[in-house]
């Protein structure tokens, strides 16, 4: 199967998969004990205005309308005001989303980047010195809570040694950030030659960075050793061996042959670690996503808290398309499927 | 002097269990035969008998905690037990080629079947890469695979069984090997394509001067295609000796009770013998003759190490009661 005919059919599977996230965010919020038009209305409200205020958000109208307009909605880039904010949760959305992917991204990047070949030497001898080292650092890297490691790091970095800039958003309060193209101050900033805007961004990433990458490296470590070991009991890695070939030959295709599980399960990594890196964007004052979905889920601003859950499932599926196309291009027998 | 000679190979599996005492499973003990350029031989028994783990044992490839503790295998007049790692690994695949069972899996699925023969013949010598290509295809054509050109393309899961048989054999090839050896190189093959492929490897040990050893449980195949035999019981070879000789007079109750319990003599009505009984704990083997409790002939004279006993040139067995059970109406043991 070549590649587009394979991209439209994942394409067309995603269209159920959406619907049914967009039930699921529906209902998420209507059988939650929120109360939007308490909230809205607040303590002093009489009869009449509560009575204006479900009409108005035209939570008088059956369970199925409601969803009909909900998806009506969506589909429009509609996704309802945050009372929090008092803007359109698209917008909020949007204008945070590029502040998280980038924290995500370099995080989980640079764990992977840790984590794969560490995992893999690992394997290459199973409970020698280096394996067990490895063992006791992913250990380590599991157990430690997210908020504690990023206020330790502050602490450290921040209050006592002064290497790192405060935990207080993605620039320097006095520097004006560069105009946007991707969104990203660091990337921004390096385009457009603004020397002192990305040493600044930089320097902000590097903690919650540093941060995401050790929470994300544990798993990988310990996924990409298990993989790696099954690859090399395979037939086909005990006959190369058997056949003679060199150690580097052998390893190169024990390396090879892992990659398909060791990307899919970096791609359940990125999706799975958003609650991490909603902790993390807390603690830093990152002004992202996550940060943005925990203060609405807090605060009862139940719009927001259902575009929060919709964006969070619609990178999901745009993760695992990618990974799905990536793994097509890499793997031979995938056109079999 | 022998291409190939195993002299009194033992290879045990030394663990610890849970108490940490020392446990001992004698998987071989004091394996011995002998093979030329240009036989081949085959190498029959039960389940757990040994006969992978000989093979495994020539070749170096055991994993802990199997161990070579005695013996030594000579090939080519070299010790491969006294031999480095390192040094094994360039005669591995280049002059001791091997045939695996389940030959689809075996092959690397991530890269095209040309280029796993190409990649093997690199290991082994300088090559240019053209040269290595045009052995590759010479090798798939020697294999009888048609349009080695089409096939070289080809990715692993797109080869049936039979023909991936058939492209592991020709990598065997690829460095020219003196010795090959086939560890139930048809197991899972259709009986059409065992016979094609059999035929095959007998017809190439002829053709490139190369001595084989055939893995297997299936007497048929003995029978067909090999020269000799070594019947293997319990990590140890009870008979050996040309295949005409041992299947006219088997001497050993065990090869006896082997061929009695085969289909073809079930239908002529010559039998039809099972064996009876279980195979003997490795970890704990009996005294003497290891086929001792399950043989119907056994007396107190079995409970010592049986003897090798020579029945006729180059017919080893090894039971005390070989020559009177000779004369005996075959395949009523057990």
């Amino acid at each position: 199967m070549n590649l587009g005919s394979f991209l439209l059919r994942r394409l067309l599977m995603a269209i159920p998969m959406v619907i049914g996230i967009l039930f699921v965010t529906f209902m998420l919020v209507r059988i939650g004990s929120l109360d939007p038009v308490g909230l809205l209305a607040g303590p002093t409200a009489t009869q009449a205005e509560f009575d204006m205020i479900r009409r108005n958000l035209g939570l008088d109208e059956p369970l199925w309308r409601q969803f009909t307009i909900y998806v009506g909605n969506v589909l429009q880039g509609d996704l309802g005001r945050s009372w929090l904010s008092n803007r359109a949760v698209l917008t909020d959305i949007l204008e945070r989303s590029v502040a998280s992917l980038e924290l995500l991204f370099w995080g989980v990047g640079l764990g992977a980047l840790i984590g794969i070949p560490i995992g893999l030497k690992a394997a290459f001898r199973p409970n020698g010195t280096f394996d067990q080292v490895s063992r006791i650092g992913s250990l380590l890297g599991f157990s430690i809570p997210t908020y504690w490691l990023g206020l330790v790091m502050l602490f450290v970095f921040f209050y006592l040694l002064r290497w790192a800039p405060p935990g207080m958003g993605r620039m320097s309060l006095m520097i004006s950030p560069p105009d946007f193209i991707t969104g990203s101050y660091l990337i921004d900033g390096l385009l457009q030659a603004e020397w002192r805007a990305a040493r600044s961004a930089f320097s902000h990433l590097v903690l919650p960075v540093i941060c995401m990458a050790i929470i994300s490296a544990a798993p990988i470590i310990k996924h990409t050793r298990a993989i790696a070991l099954e690859v090399m009991t395979s037939d086909a890695v005990r006959y190369a061996r058997a056949c003679g070939l060199p150690r580097r030959t052998v390893r190169r295709m024990v390396m090879r042959n892992s990659a398909t599980p060791v990307i899919t399960f970096v791609g359940t990594e990125l999706t799975g670690l958003v609650g991490t890196l909603s902790l993390i964007e807390y603690v830093f004052a990152w002004g992202g996503v996550g940060q943005y979905g925990l203060n609405a889920i807090v605060r009862g601003d139940f719009t927001a808290v259902q575009g929060y859950v919709l964006a969070l499932a619609l990178f999901s599926v745009i993760v695992f398309l990618v990974v799905d196309v990536v793994v097509h291009l890499i793997e031979p027998r995938a056109g079999r499927a | 002097m022998s291409l190939l000679k195993v002299e009194g190979l033992s290879t045990h599996f030394i663990s610890r269990d849970i108490d940490n005492r020392m446990r001992v499973a004698k998987a071989l003990s004091g394996v011995s035969f002998a093979l030329d350029t240009g036989r081949v031989l085959g190498i029959i028994g039960e389940t757990g008998a040994g006969k992978s783990l000989t093979a495994q044992s020539i070749c170096g490839l055991l994993k802990p905690p199997a161990r070579i503790v005695g013996g030594r295998v000579t090939f080519d007049g070299q010790d491969l037990t006294a031999m480095s790692p390192e040094a094994l690994n360039r005669l591995r695949g280049a002059q001791i080629a091997l045939v695996v069972q389940n030959p689809r899996t075996s092959l690397d699925p991530l890269s095209r079947v040309g280029d796993q023969l190409v990649r093997i013949h690199q290991a082994h010598g300088r090559h240019s890469q053209a040269a290595s290509r045009k052995r590759a295809l010479e090798m798939l054509a020697a294999v009888g695979i048609p349009d080695p050109e089409g096939r070289a393309k080809a990715w692993p899961h797109e080869l049936s069984g039979g023909m991936a048989q058939r492209v592991l054999i020709a990598m065997a090839l690829m460095n020219g090997p003196r010795l090959l050896i086939a560890d139930e190189p048809t197991t899972g093959l259709d009986v059409t394509v065992q016979a094609q492929i059999l035929d095959l490897m007998r017809d190439l040990v002829q053709r490139f001067g190369m001595a084989m050893m055939i893995i297997t449980h299936d007497l048929g195949v003995v029978a067909h295609y090999c020269d000799e035999v070594a019947v293997m019981f319990a990590g140890t070879i009870v008979e050996s000796g040309p295949v005409r000789t041992i299947f006219g007079a088997p001497g050993h109750p065990y090869t006896q009770a082997l061929i009695a319990a085969t289909p073809e003599r079930k239908r002529i009505g010559g039998g039809g013998a099972q064996i009876g009984g279980e195979p003997p704990d490795l970890y704990n083997l009996p005294s003497g003759c290891p086929v001792r409790l399950r043989c119907a002939h056994a007396t107190e004279v079995c409970a010592t190490t049986p003897p090798e006993r020579a029945m006729a040139p180059g017919h080893m067995v090894r039971c005390h009661h070989a020559g009177a059970l000779r004369d005996r109406t075959r395949g009523s043991v057990a």
